[in-house]
């Protein structure tokens, strides 16, 4: 089936853990009724606002300020990425600018629907902005982002759909002392596939990709991030955190490769896996590359269950397991979440994780 | 208020507790002593319900909270309010008695049993005052009570974080996380102070202290505990926390059993002749 639309196959190192029979479902999927965009925009975060339904562009429903709407190329050998070609975003800030609390909402109804997006911000600009996915269908996305020199781009995803597939490819280059953050939560019922390609191309760049993916029921999510070092005194971290309830599987790969010339890089990577239910799977792939010598590279891997003497603990001072449960599962994905930025950002980010652990234990 | 009737409990399939008889009646302090390995622990852990304890006989049964409202005496912020009368507006009685042992760990702590730990378990992620404001309001909607509003909380947090030498600042860490041995004891009593149970179990709440320390929890454990409705059980090697805490019985457990009782003078015996001497 998964030879109809040309997707990766299981065959593929990067790919072995991906649920491409879910993404063609997903895309196979009738068109159907429609969530209502508002209710998903983050409330305390006064900013443009743009609506995408099925991938198109809601003009109506959309204050889109300095963001422009065109068609983008699809520039990238990614085999997700290279199909999210046509109309989409871009926010292009100049040098010293500030573009904050911008907000982007996709509602999917079913089918598959693909959007390019980019992001440009020249010396010394500014640009933080929350992304939502809710609904239902294959959502494809292809974005590209280039910071100049100590430019500073804020970026949080939150994967909502009741059901589906996303995709999200990044690509990004990271000028000197420019900084990316970048924090995904996979809190819906949709399968996912998260991948990242963070190039530090100036010296003393920061690059940051990371967060949460909860699953369950069958449900399967997966990231797969790659940070490449290519100037000295750069840093980056990867922090995320997995939570598989029931049968489901969350997958986790992380990368960090250090060029020669890339001296005194600082690299942090974090992957934790918490399982829920033992019929769950957690896979976590740390790898590291490094071709120069004067390095620090922290990494750790580690999967498990909830701490029975910390239940214990919890319990025998009042609170119900299954609200012990919940209170150390959430603070188990927390560290990861609270590196976005925006109060109001993050609270929404951890009220979303919260509804999950609630339905999930 | 607490009756332990034969009580054997195993662990891994080894036999720990083997026809333990106690009873502890309201108003008063047991202390328990013993040798390594006698069961101190393992009783404390099976008063509280760790899943990983069996009992395999016996019973335990407790007289239930009855609810109340007032707030446990705090010098700091103390109005006069509330004081160690016992109280009475419940839907309970006083005769009435709950079989402990069918209760789960949450619903034990909801009826007023305290654990405090002798390795208090550190917990990254979650504040003190996030902990036990949950703990605090789980166990007062369990017993049909308002929830206490944040603001509430806080106060009585702080006033037992002040009484007990506890900064408030700790208030605000993760549980435990980078606590030194004596700050997580007193961070136990702390708790203890918030959540005013009616019975307490306090595991070698002394180990770890220094002196001043010791005095400090001592006192904590007086001021909270010492009341006419109140009862404790301070498991515990050494006789000094008792010249703070003075026991109405002291019991020696050796081998899974009380082999001898008596007033607080067995526990300075104890102290200078040894456990072997002292329970032969």
């Amino acid at each position: 089936m998964t030879q109809a639309l040309d997707l990766p196959t299981k065959r593929q190192e990067e790919w072995r853990w991906s649920d491409m029979a879910a993404l063609e479902a997903a895309a196979q999927s009738p068109m159907g009724d429609m969530p209502d965009a508002d209710a998903w925009f983050i409330h305390g975060l006064d900013g443009p606002r743009l609506v995408f339904v099925d991938g198109e562009y809601q003009a109506k429903r959309s204050d889109p300020g300095p963001i422009r709407v065109e068609a983008l190329p699809a520039d990238t050998e990614h085999p997700l990425g290279r199909r999210a070609g046509g109309t989409g975003w871009m926010l292009r800030v100049g040098e010293g600018g500030a573009e904050t609390c911008i907000q982007i909402v996709h509602l999917g109804s079913g089918g598959a629907n693909h959007v390019p997006a980019r992001i440009e911000l020249a010396a010394d600009a500014t640009a933080s902005l929350v992304e939502t996915y809710v609904g239902t269908g294959w959502a494809n996305r292809l974005t590209r982002i280039d910071l100049g020199r100590g430019a500073r781009l804020m970026r949080s995803v939150r994967l909502l759909q009741s059901g589906g597939f996303v995709s999200l490819r990044d690509e990004a280059t990271i000028g000197e002392a420019a900084s990316l953050v970048s924090i995904v939560l996979g809190a819906g019922d949709m399968g996912s596939r998260i991948d990242g390609d963070l190039r530090l191309t100036g010296e003393g760049a920061f690059a940051e990709m990371g967060g949460a993916l909860l699953t369950r029921d069958s449900q399967s999510q997966e990231a797969a991030v790659a940070v490449h070092h290519a100037q000295p005194e750069g840093s980056s971290r990867q922090i995320w955190r997995a939570v598989a309830a029931d049968t489901s599987t969350a997958s986790l790969a992380a990368r960090v490769e250090v060029a020669r010339d890339a001296q005194r890089t600082d690299g942090e990577q974090s992957l934790r896996g918490l399982l829920l239910k033992r019929t769950a799977t957690v896979n976590l792939k740390p790898e590291l590359e490094i071709f120069a010598d004067d390095v620090k590279c922290a990494h750790g891997a580690t999967v498990g269950e909830l701490d029975k003497r910390a239940l214990f603990y919890l319990e025998s001072r009042g609170v119900p397991p299954a609200r012990a449960q919940a209170m150390l599962t959430r603070a188990f994905v927390a560290d990861a979440l609270a590196r976005i930025g925006e109060e109001a950002v993050r609270e929404a980010f951890a009220a979303d994780a919260n509804r999950w652990l609630e339905s999930a234990l | 208020m607490l009756k332990i009737e034969n009580l054997h409990a195993e662990i891994d399939g080894k036999e720990i507790l083997k026809g333990l008889d106690l009873e502890v009646k309201p108003g008063e302090i047991h202390a328990i002593m013993g040798p390594n390995g006698a069961g101190k622990s393992t009783l404390g852990y099976v008063l509280g319900g760790r899943p990983e304890y069996e009992v395999t006989q016996g019973s335990v049964t407790f007289q239930p909270n009855p609810v109340h409202a007032e707030l446990v005496d705090a010098p700091s912020f103390s109005s006069g309010e509330g004081k160690s009368s016992p109280s009475t507006g419940s839907g309970r009685t006083e005769e009435e008695w709950v079989d402990l042992l069918t209760l789960e760990p949450h619903e034990r702590a909801a009826v007023g049993m305290f654990l405090g730990f002798q390795y208090p378990v550190e917990i990254p992620g979650i504040s003190n005052v996030q902990f036990l404001r949950e703990a605090l309001n789980s166990q007062r909607r369990a017993r049909g009570e308002e929830p206490l509003s944040g603001s509430d909380f806080l106060k009585r947090a702080r006033a037992q974080a002040d009484a007990l030498g506890m900064d408030q600042d700790m208030l605000k860490r993760p549980v435990n996380v980078g606590f030194s041995g004596g700050e997580k004891k007193r961070n136990e009593m702390v708790q203890m102070g918030i959540i005013d149970p009616r019975f307490a179990i306090l595991d070698e709440t002394d180990s770890g202290l220094d002196i001043d320390a010791l005095k400090t929890v001592g006192e904590g454990i007086n001021r909270i505990m010492r009341k006419p409705d109140k009862g404790v059980l301070l498991i515990t090697h050494y006789q000094r926390l008792l010249e703070y805490v003075e026991p109405d019985a002291v019991h020696v457990l050796a081998a899974g059993r009380i082999v001898r009782s008596g007033g607080p003078e067995l526990a300075v015996e104890l102290e200078r002749e040894g456990y072997q001497a002292a329970a032969a």
